[in-house]
Parts: C-alpha cells; sequence; structure tokens
C-alpha cells in the first residue's frame, strides 16, 4: 500500500512539474521571452544555424514549396518552380512591380515599343549570374527561347516570334500584338537563368538574385548562400534554409519552437499565439473570395435573384467575424492597391430589407411560412458549390447560407473536392464560389480573359454580354497602360451591374516572423519574398 | 510447404490484377484529372486548348482500358512511369520516401512490443488488482486519443515545453522518429496490451494452467513457456495487420512531422488524381499484405504446431 502511494505522489508531483513547466513557457511567450527560451535547446540545431560565431543564418518555413503546388524545383522553366525561385531570392525578371504595383525595371534598363510587334529591352550592364557569367542579351535570348520551348503556358501568353540578341539589347518580335508583354516577362517564369549551365536533376538553377541555391530536396528544403556576384545591394545574411512545412498546425509549433524564423502560412486561428512578440508582414493581395452565377440555372438566371444574393451577403461581417480581420471587403476584381481597384467601382451594398423587396416584386414570395420563398410552386433553394482547398471558402459559404437563408433563400452548400466536374455541368449548380489572383501580371486582362467572356475556359456559368465583348477587343488592342486601366474599370463595372459575379473579400497575407528578424515585407504580387534586406538580428 | 507457399505467391497476380484495374476505375469515378487538379492547386488558369494538350500528354484523353492497359504493359516490364505530378519516375520517388516510413514501422512496431507485452501480461496476471486497472485505464485513455491529437500533444510537451526533440524532422534517423513513433506507439500499444490481456486471461483460465500449478510447476515457467507461447498466435496476427498498415504509411502523421515517407506520397496523389503514383502505390500495398499474410500464416505453424498448412496431412 506505501508503494501504491509512493508511486502516486510521484506521479502527481511529475505530473504537476510538467504542467508547471508548460505554464511558465506560455508566461514567457506572453511576455517576449518566448524565442529565447524556446530556442534552448530543440533547437541546437535551428540555433547553431540562426546564432553561430561568424555566419548570419536564417530559417524560412513555407506551407506552399511543394510539389503539389507545382514547386518540386527552383527550376522556373518547369511547372510553377519560377515562384520559388523568384520568391527565395535566386532568380529576378526584367521588370518587376512597386509597391503600388506599377512595373519598374530590374534587370533591365529600360524599353522601347518600336511598333505593335517590336519591343527593344535595354538590359542593366555589370549584372552577372551567381556563377560568375555575364548576363547579356545572348544570354537572356537563351533563356526566353528554352522558356518558350518548355512551357506552352508562357509561350500561348507572350506569342513571341523572334528574338534578336546585340550587346546589351534584346530585340522581341511577337506574332501578334501584346500589349502585356512585360507585364508577362514579370511572371516567375520569367526568371532569368543561365540555360547554358546544367540544371542539376533536382532542379537548381543559376540566377542573377541575392542568393544562390547550393542544394534542394523536394518537399524538404532549399539551401541558400549569399550571392557574391549580385549587382545590387549585398545580401544581409549569409545562408538561409527554406522548411517544406505542409501541415499548418507544425509550422505554427515549429516558429513557436523556434525551430523558424519566418512562417509562410500560418493559420488565421493561430495568429493570437503571436501577436505580442513577433513580427507580422501583410499585406492585401489581389487573391479574391468570389463567386459566379450560373445563366443556365433556373434560379440565377433570373436578374432579381442575383441582385438579391449580391445584396444579402455581408461581405464587411464576413471579413470582420470569420476572417477575423484578415481580409479587406471586395468592392470589384481588384483590390484598392491597384489603381482600378476598390472604390474604382460600385457593387451594391449589403441590404437584407431591399433583397427582400427585390425578390417580393419579381415574384418569389414565402407562401407557405416556412422561411423559403417560392414562385410558381418551384421553392427559392440555391446550390452554392465550393471547394474545400481554401479555409475562407467553407467558411463563406456557411456564412452565407445564414444571411440569405434570413432573406428567404434555402442555400444547398455542396463543399467538395470534385467540385472540378461538378461546376463544368451547368444543371448541376447556381453559383460557383472559389478563389484566384486576379492580377498576377499587374494587368487587369488576366481574370476577364479567363472567366467573363465567351471563349473563357472558366467561364462554367456560361455569362454573355455584348457590352464586356466589346470592351474586351478594345482592351486586347490598347497599349496605353492608362486607358487599359480605364477599361478594366467599365468592364468591372458591366459584370458588377449584371451581377453576374460577385466580390466578397481580398486576402491579406501574413508572414509571421521573430522580432530579430528585419527588413521582412510582403508584397501584393506575393513574389518577392527573401530580398537581400532580409536580415536577422545577431 | 513448398506447394502452400507457391500456391499462395501465385494469386498474387490475380488480387493485383484486381486491386490495380480497380483502383484505376475508382480514381477515374472520384472525377476531375491530374490537369485539373494541378491548375488548381498552383492557381494558374489554363485555356481550354492548354488543358487539351495537357491531357493529350498525359495520355489522359484515351479511353479508360486503353490507358489502364498501357499502364499495365509498362507494369509488367518494370515500367512504373512517371508522376504526372513532379514528372519524375515514380520508382525513383518511391524508393527515396520508403527508408523513411520502414524506419518509422520499424520502430513503432519494436517499441509497440516492447510496452504492450509486459503491461498485458502484467495486467492479466493482476488481474482485478490497481495495476491492472492502472493499466487498463490508460489502455482507455490511449484508444480514445485520435493520433493528430497525440501527435501534437507530445510535440507540445517534448518540443515546446521541454525542447528534447525537434518539431520538425530533418533527417530520416532515430531522432528524429522519435515523436512519431511515441505517437504511433501509444495508439497501437494502447489496443495491444488489451488483446494481449485477453489472450493471456483466456491460457490462464485453461485447466493445463491449472494442472500444471497443481503439480509444482513454478508459474512463471507455466507463464512465459506455455501460456504466453500460446497468446504469440494472437500477437502475430495483430503485428500483421499493423505492420501492414505501417508501411502503407502514416498519412496523418508524416505531415505533422514532416516524416517524408510513402503515407503523404499516397494522399498528395489522390488528391492531385496522379495515377502512376497511386498504382504503385496500390501494387505496393497489395504486395505487402500478401507477403506478410504469408509470413505470418507460416509463423503459425511454428508457433503452434497443431497448425497445419493446407495440404499438410
Amino acid at each position: 500500500m506505501k508503494k501504491r502511494n509512493i508511486a502516486a505522489l510521484l506521479c502527481t508531483v511529475l505530473f504537476s512539474l510538467s504542467l508547471g513547466a508548460c505554464g511558465q513557457t506560455d508566461q514567457a511567450s506572453q511576455t517576449g521571452q518566448a524565442s529565447q527560451a524556446n530556442t534552448a535547446e530543440t533547437s541546437s540545431e535551428a540555433a547553431s544555424e540562426t546564432s553561430s560565431d561568424t555566419q548570419k543564418s536564417l530559417v524560412w518555413g513555407d506551407t506552399t514549396f511543394n510539389t503539389m503546388n507545382g514547386e518540386p524545383s527552383i527550376d522556373p522553366h518547369a511547372d510553377s518552380g519560377g515562384w520559388a525561385c523568384i520568391r527565395y531570392g535566386v532568380g529576378e525578371t526584367l521588370f518587376h512591380f512597386s509597391d503600388a504595383m506599377e512595373m519598374e525595371p530590374w534587370l533591365a534598363e529600360g524599353y522601347k515599343n518600336i511598333d505593335e510587334l517590336t519591343w527593344e529591352i535595354t538590359l542593366r550592364d555589370g549584372v552577372r549570374f551567381s556563377n560568375g557569367k555575364a548576363m547579356d542579351a545572348n544570354a537572356v535570348k537563351a533563356c526566353l527561347e528554352t522558356l518558350i520551348a518548355k512551357m506552352e503556358r508562357a509561350a500561348s501568353a507572350l506569342h513571341i516570334d523572334t528574338l534578336t540578341a546585340e550587346g546589351q539589347t534584346l530585340t522581341i518580335r511577337t506574332t501578334e500584338p501584346v500589349p502585356t508583354l512585360l507585364n508577362y516577362l514579370c511572371d516567375p517564369y520569367g526568371c532569368i537563368i543561365d540555360v547554358d549551365a546544367d540544371v542539376a536533376a533536382e532542379g537548381i538553377v543559376i540566377g542573377t538574385g541575392p542568393y544562390k541555391a547550393t542544394a534542394l530536396t523536394p518537399d524538404t528544403s532549399l539551401e541558400l548562400v549569399r550571392n557574391e556576384e549580385y549587382w545590387g545591394d549585398k545580401p544581409a545574411l549569409d545562408t538561409i534554409t527554406v522548411r517544406t512545412i505542409s501541415d499548418s498546425d507544425t509550422i505554427t509549433m515549429a516558429l513557436q519552437s523556434g525551430e523558424i524564423d519566418v512562417a509562410y502560412g500560418i493559420p488565421y486561428s493561430s495568429y493570437p499565439l503571436f501577436e505580442n512578440d513577433y513580427t507580422f508582414a501583410g499585406c492585401a493581395t489581389s487573391r479574391v473570395f468570389f463567386g459566379a452565377m450560373n445563366f443556365e440555372s433556373e434560379i440565377t438566371s433570373d436578374p432579381a435573384v442575383r441582385k438579391a444574393i449580391a445584396m444579402g451577403i455581408d461581405k464587411n461581417g464576413f471579413v470582420d467575424t470569420l476572417l477575423n480581420g484578415n481580409g479587406y471587403p471586395a468592392t470589384g476584381v481588384f483590390p484598392a492597391s491597384l489603381p482600378y481597384g476598390g472604390d474604382a467601382v460600385k457593387a451594391k451594398e449589403y441590404d437584407p430589407e431591399g433583397a427582400k423587396e427585390v425578390l417580393e416584386a419579381a415574384g418569389w414570395k414565402d407562401t407557405d411560412g416556412d422561411g423559403i420563398r417560392e414562385k410558381d410552386g418551384k421553392p427559392l433553394t440555391l446550390r452554392w458549390l465550393t471547394l474545400p482547398n481554401r479555409q475562407e471558402l467553407p467558411l463563406l459559404a456557411e456564412y452565407a447560407q445564414s444571411t440569405l437563408g434570413d432573406i428567404g433563400f434555402d442555400v444547398q452548400i455542396n463543399n467538395t473536392a470534385n467540385y472540378n466536374s461538378i461546376r463544368q455541368d451547368p444543371s448541376a449548380w447556381d453559383v460557383y464560389f472559389s478563389a484566384m489572383i486576379t492580377a498576377p501580371t499587374g494587368d487587369p486582362e488576366y481574370f476577364f480573359a479567363y472567366h467573363c467572356l465567351d471563349r473563357s475556359g472558366n467561364n462554367d456559368g456560361h455569362y454573355h454580354s455584348d457590352e464586356l465583348e466589346a470592351l474586351h477587343a478594345e482592351m486586347s488592342k490598347t497599349f496605353d497602360p492608362q486607358e487599359r486601366q480605364k477599361l478594366a474599370v467599365q468592364m468591372q463595372q458591366t459584370i458588377l451591374d449584371d451581377d453576374a459575379f460577385l466580390f466578397v473579400s481580398h486576402l491579406r497575407m501574413n508572414m509571421i516572423a521573430k522580432p530579430t528578424v528585419k527588413g521582412l515585407a510582403a508584397h501584393t504580387t506575393d513574389y518577392y519574398e527573401i530580398t537581400p534586406q532580409l536580415d536577422i538580428a545577431e | 510447404m513448398k506447394r502452400y507457399v507457391l500456391k499462395r505467391l501465385l494469386w498474387t497476380i490475380p488480387i493485383l490484377f484486381g486491386v490495380t484495374l480497380l483502383s484505376f476505375a475508382m480514381i477515374r469515378l472520384a472525377g476531375s484529372d491530374a490537369v485539373l487538379q494541378h491548375a488548381d492547386s498552383t492557381g494558374v488558369l489554363l485555356t481550354p486548348e492548354l488543358i487539351a494538350s495537357e491531357r493529350a500528354r498525359l495520355g489522359l484523353d484515351q479511353p479508360f482500358f486503353v490507358q489502364y492497359f498501357r499502364w499495365l504493359k509498362g507494369f509488367l516490364s518494370g515500367d512504373f512511369g512517371n508522376s504526372f505530378v513532379s514528372g519524375k519516375p515514380v520508382l525513383d520517388a518511391f524508393w527515396e520516401k520508403l527508408p523513411a516510413t520502414l524506419l518509422l514501422t520499424g520502430s513503432a512496431t519494436v517499441l509497440t512490443v516492447l510496452i504492450s507485452v509486459p503491461l498485458g501480461v502484467l495486467s492479466a496476471v493482476r488481474q482485478d488488482r490497481f495495476s491492472d486497472y492502472l493499466i487498463r485505464f490508460c489502455s482507455f485513455i490511449g484508444n480514445s486519443l485520435p493520433n493528430f491529437f497525440v501527435a501534437l500533444i507530445l510535440v507540445y510537451l517534448l518540443a515546446i515545453c521541454f525542447p528534447v526533440f525537434p518539431v520538425i524532422s530533418k533527417a530520416v534517423d532515430l531522432k528524429n522518429a522519435v515523436l512519431p513513433t511515441l505517437t504511433l506507439t501509444i495508439a497501437m500499444s494502447a489496443k495491444y496490451l488489451r488483446q494481449v490481456r485477453a489472450a493471456m486471461l483466456e491460457e490462464l483460465h485453461k485447466p493445463y494452467v491449472s494442472g500444471a500449478r497443481a503439480r509444482g510447476v513454478p508459474f512463471r515457467k507455466i507463464l512465459w513457456n506455455s501460456a504466453f507461447r500460446s497468446c504469440l498466435v494472437t500477437l502475430m496476427t495483430l503485428l500483421a495487420l499493423s505492420i501492414g498498415s505501417l508501411l502503407g504509411g502514416t498519412a496523418i502523421i508524416e505531415p505533422i512531422f514532416m516524416w517524408d515517407g510513402v503515407g503523404k506520397m499516397a494522399v498528395d496523389a489522390i488528391e492531385m488524381r496522379d495515377l502512376p503514383v497511386i498504382q504503385a502505390y496500390v501494387v505496393w500495398m497489395a504486395v505487402i499484405y500478401v507477403l506478410i499474410n504469408l509470413l505470418t500464416d507460416i509463423s503459425y505453424r511454428f508457433l503452434d504446431p497443431r497448425i497445419r498448412m493446407e495440404g499438410e496431412s
């Protein structure tokens, strides 16, 4: 009996001690000592990476750097490897976007538009690849030729006919007018790499960026070292390790334990853990959560129903309550950070009473008192198709089910990974909510070309507008950026007036870092993350 | 015996044909395809022309049976094809991930046996005493907790509160395998020790045990030489099922610890409709289960001489 008592006592003491220790860690984290306390031991490896005597090193955790996301490597000519190439500072493009999303020369110094088909690009002098080879027009020509030979997506966007190299001048001739050619060259696939250097088996390429890759294990890690040949400001760090972490809880705990210094992809629900002691670098992106109406459906082909849906969803409530403020209510296709986005267009305000009146006037009435409106004996059932692979979309569906339910809709949610098959069958849904980056090239044409036109591959709801088709035809031959922006506003307003699409919110993208990390900045495009300015205090 | 083994191995052929055809059909029925899933996953919008050309490149525009028999032809010549997602040879990726799975299977199985056998036997021997209640209580808790929850608790305790082990596995070695092993062991031991206890209790209540005790045979000898040996058939059956399942990877545990095994690869492949990888995984699982079941059946023959193989007199 004595032995048992002693054992029980020991168990109690051990349990209390462990709880106490955890409690102390929590307290430490609240008082700003978390990183020091946590880095102590576990992360002996991480600690050695972050504070060894002479080397400045940083560990970057990322949930997106993986094969599933099209990034098995950093080769910009393979799949979506260009994203990793540009994000992690290995590659750079000829032009890039400023914080205000204005296109600026990067590896280029300037350009001339000789005629509608000919572009003359002057390259920056003194730029070298990380292997020491000079970046001249011949190297860029070889790179772009390889790009269009290997990647059909790039070839079909750029429409390059011929490339001519002379010293630092590259002349591009296209097969048809491409007003957005330079924008497309800002896409991550446009990273300039030395194609004469062998691409390593695992997909390491030689770029001009501030860091060069030394080792890559797909879906696991990427090792970077400072590019001593870099043409710009001296990169602040000696080495960087990019770690792929696919689980959102794991990346949260890896940042808590100090194993990583910067985290990309922490879930919203974990933000409170870091609010006091960590640095948040965030900005509005052009990723929008939006719905497409099905014009083949008996329900949503009724303009009154579409209007009522547009008036029946409280965008502010969704962003403030369900996203905890980690988003921006959307008006149109583009965020307010773009000159043709935000309040440049007008959308219907949240007005549930007004929505009810619209439905009443159109003959949708609740005749049997069950809370769901009917018309000609047909209930106002809205089949809401969405997908589970972004955490915001199922939340939005449930939120709309509630708010539209108050107006008299019976919202039936189909949240399925099989949405690709279903959305192509117009008899299977009424509204389809998804998410996309609407301005990946800084130009407005992308969204309309893919979603809203008769020829658009993703116009699954078969929306048609003569006005929109005419505006797009004009845009496709307009080179002047200011004019394109004006057209973008008109095109947005057209689809909003038709209630053909409903834009609910734009994503606020956040990276969270230890307080010792300096120079971390988020960018609207999500392209530029590891820059020469990224630093860590010793 | 040889004939029996040969017969069982020959059965592998129709089994492989059946399961690979079934998995091919199920992926087809699941809708979507590798091109659309990949476009969605990367957020890249493709024109209908690009989608059609990608489908043609991967052979997805062909009729179902043409696709299947093309794969089968490759498989019979030892070519599992290239992943639709990474473009790399499937077998290379598979061999790369196998060491991690084998290590985790081995460590979790050994630790489970080391924990559950002594505790199960102790629980049976000390039936209805404090230690029995305590062990059964722990087993109940272990059975009730989902794996991912145990994993998160272990990480919180052993990587954040007491920073002894890393959150993220950085290599396939024993130190990095500790937390995933513990996670699997807790769930498996909780199940095993109840089975061991039940099997031991059944044996201990048999007349031969009472007879041996009456003849003065030491209890320890009866316990380990007779009763426990009889329980080994039960234990072997459990182990066979668990090892088969573990060799198929642990899809929930692997992403949490960034343990690069075949389980996560299989789940990713299913999500991306990566048919060549799914088919390779299905073949692997079928072969594992056929072989392990065969080995288990053979082991019964040695563990319990009363058991005879089919065809033996």
